[in-house]
């Protein structure tokens, strides 16, 4: 069914988190980089939920009107937590949660996740929790680390290893001083 | 006749003669002090280019680096800080309270907070400090990685260990030397 390799996809004993090159996460990486998306997306909603609140409280507003704009507010809510995971998952394949964790979404084929895919995907997470969390514990049996929503969406989390945020910001300063300490071309005699 | 009266009168003889051979002394130097004032000026204004021709030169420079290189200086510099008149004399610098005033000064000079606002301020500090920053946060990130990804594999252990599964076969980590 899954595009990804197979040579460890078995429940063998001497079965491995690594398929070639790829070392595939396990459950507490992927709880951690979560929850550093779930802290990530509250935070914004809250700045914007209290804008709102006091924007409408300005406003006196009708009691109708509020009870519409608190249902809008919640579809605006779960649609923005949607696109959040979506957008990422199909762009960079790493939520800010995952960047931080050097972890990734990738499909079957190690691409990029596709757009309907990732939204499969986010549909699993939420069947996935549903039944107390149930989706989640093959993630600790299989041979590539696949919980149910990988399983729908032909995805898997991989280890992306890459420049830390620090690492960047000083080559980035370094090349700047390098092209502004360049010396200028001899001049042909 | 009495004693003071001789000795008046030989004052009034006496004196007029003294006078006049200071006076003849004074007029037959000074021709001589006026030439030993040109030749303390001379030797003045001489003096002066020289040091003005030495600073001038390169030979001064040369003296100087070739000091500094000698081995035999530098030797004795390390023998006189290495003895005990050294630690004595740094002793003594401190026990005259000469250090404390000039760090009382220091400190209650406007120049010395200003130039350190200065350096606060500086591109360059805040570069280093918001790099501290991001090292600090980078530190944290790595701790998190490596203990999510052991948390991980303890986590696989202990479920497979409940259902009676063999645990799973882990690749060694890579040698960091590679």
């Amino acid at each position: 069914m899954s595009g990804l390799p197979a040579a460890s996809a078995g429940e063998a004993p001497t079965g491995t988190a690594v398929d070639d090159d790829l070392r595939y996460v396990g459950l507490a990486t992927r709880v951690v980089s979560f929850v550093v998306d779930a802290a990530l997306i509250t935070l914004v909603d809250i700045l914007v939920g209290v804008g709102a609140a006091l924007i409408l409280f300005l406003l006196h507003i009708s009691n109708e009107l509020k009870t519409i704009l608190a249902v809008v507010g919640a579809v605006a809510y779960i649609t923005g937590s949607i696109l959040y995971f979506v957008i990422f998952w199909c762009t960079t394949g790493q939520t800010p949660g995952a960047r931080m964790l050097q972890i990734r979404v990738v499909s079957a084929g190690r691409d990029r996740v596709k757009p309907r895919w990732a939204v499969v995907r986010c549909v699993g997470v939420v069947l996935a929790s549903l039944p107390l969390f149930a989706g989640f514990v093959p993630i600790l049996f299989d041979g590539r680390r696949r919980g149910f929503q990988d399983w729908l969406a032909h995805t898997a989390v991989v280890e992306a290893p890459g420049p830390s945020i620090a690492e960047v910001s000083r080559a980035k300063k370094r090349e700047i001083y390098e092209a502004s300490h360049q010396r200028p071309p001899a001049m042909p005699e | 006749m009495s004693d003071d009266q001789k000795a008046n009168s030989r004052r009034r003889v006496l004196g007029p003669l003294a006078g006049l051979a200071v006076r003849a002394a004074t007029a037959t130097l000074r021709p001589f002090a006026g030439v030993a004032e040109v030749a303390a000026e001379a030797g003045l204004s001489l003096e002066r280019r020289a040091v003005d021709r030495v600073l001038e030169s390169t030979e001064l420079e040369r003296v100087v680096v070739e000091a500094i290189n000698s081995t035999h200086l530098q030797t004795a510099l390390k023998r006189a800080l290495e003895s005990d008149g050294a630690a004595q004399l740094i002793d003594s610098l401190f026990d005259s309270g000469l250090i404390d005033r000039f760090l009382e000064r220091l400190l209650a000079s406007e120049s010395l907070w200003r130039m350190i606002d200065e350096i606060a301020g500086s591109p360059a500090v805040t570069a280093a400090i918001s790099q501290q920053g991001l090292g600090f946060a980078d530190e944290i990130g790595d701790q998190v990685r490596s203990r999510s990804r052991k948390a991980d594999d303890w986590v696989e252990r202990a479920a497979r260990r409940l259902i009676g599964r063999h645990p799973r076969m882990l690749p060694a980590e890579p040698d960091a030397s590679t």
